[in-house]
């Protein structure tokens, strides 16, 4: 019991660190994604606002929520190896 | 600093090398001989062991292993233990031991009428320290010729490694370029300066010091 508690909480620190390294830098991204395209779409009004609005549009977004996978994933690969190992 | 740059990054990489040899799967084929048990007392090879049966006592200071001998084509021995990773290093999560062992028991043969398996399996045998590697599964093959097919999951987890490797180094190169090369570059070029300044004084001191000289 004691090594599943370890591992639980240990995986779940690490991929805690991961998920917050990946949020930061996703948002990051869009962020510059979006002032490239105020540039291109010949500035139009304001750019701070602009940029918040997309960021807005992006925090509700799936693209935001497929970063969960960061949890997910990993714990799919241990089921998938638990049962190839012992019961396949 | 060259010997001990080079030095310092052949150990780094050996040991990246025998961390990757000791614990991804590697297949054998042989013919199993036999299966028993025997109590371990765990001294300093110790780790080089797994841990007892996912939910038996884990503070005990010795234990039985399960252990397969075998023959392996090329007529040498090996010996394998089997124990439970359970939910530990390396993350194999094998629970079914015993399982295992009613499997290769089930697989014994003589060398009169062999009967090949591919046993999984990580680690390394050492004698010289009294280590096993762990069989994860056996499963029966057709003769000794069989082989053991193309290693993908150790060339995915190989592929992956080294991309991250590269990726680490390509942006320490560029932050290195971008930050510390002016930074040094300007040390340097005010040192040399310094040095500069102080060969022209002395130049002249010299000369100064030369014209009382007798000609």
């Amino acid at each position: 019991m004691f090594a599943l508690t370890r591992l639980i909480v240990i995986g779940f620190v690490a991929l805690t660190v991961i998920y917050v390294i990946v949020s930061f830098w996703s948002r990051a991204l869009r962020r510059r994604k979006l002032r490239r395209e105020w540039e291109e779409e010949g500035r139009p009004g304001d750019r701070e606002t602009f940029v918040e609005t997309g960021l807005k549009a992006y925090d509700g977004s799936l693209r935001r929520k497929l970063i969960l996978g960061v949890y997910i994933i990993p714990v799919c690969i241990v089921g998938l190896i638990i049962y190839l190992t012992n019961f396949h | 600093m060259v010997y001990i740059k080079w030095a310092f990054w052949i150990t780094f990489w050996g040991l990246v090398a025998a961390f990757f040899h000791y614990t991804l799967p590697q297949h054998d084929i042989a013919r199993i001989t036999d299966t028993y048990e025997k109590r371990i007392d765990f001294g300093e090879n110790s780790i080089f062991w797994a841990s007892a049966d996912v939910g038996n006592d884990t503070g005990t200071v010795n234990r039985d292993v399960f252990f397969i001998q075998t023959v392996r084509t090329n007529d040498r021995v090996m010996v394998y233990r089997n124990e439970d990773t359970g939910w530990g290093w390396p993350p194999y999560f094998k629970f079914d031991t015993s399982n295992l062992q009613a499997e290769a028991a089930d697989l014994k043969s003589t060398s009169d009428a062999p009967k090949w398996v591919m046993i999984k399996h990580y680690g390394w045998r050492n004698e010289f320290m009294s280590i096993f590697p762990n069989a994860v599964s056996v499963k029966p093959v057709a003769g000794p010729d069989a082989g053991t097919g193309i290693p993908w999951l150790n060339i995915i987890i190989l592929t992956v490694f080294f991309a991250f490797v590269w990726a680490i180094w390509v942006r320490w190169r560029r932050f290195r370029a971008a930050r510390i090369d002016p930074m040094v570059e300007d040390m340097t070029e005010s040192w040399d300066a310094a040095g500069d300044a102080v060969a022209d004084r002395r130049s002249r001191a010299k000369r100064w010091l030369d014209s009382w000289r007798a000609k």
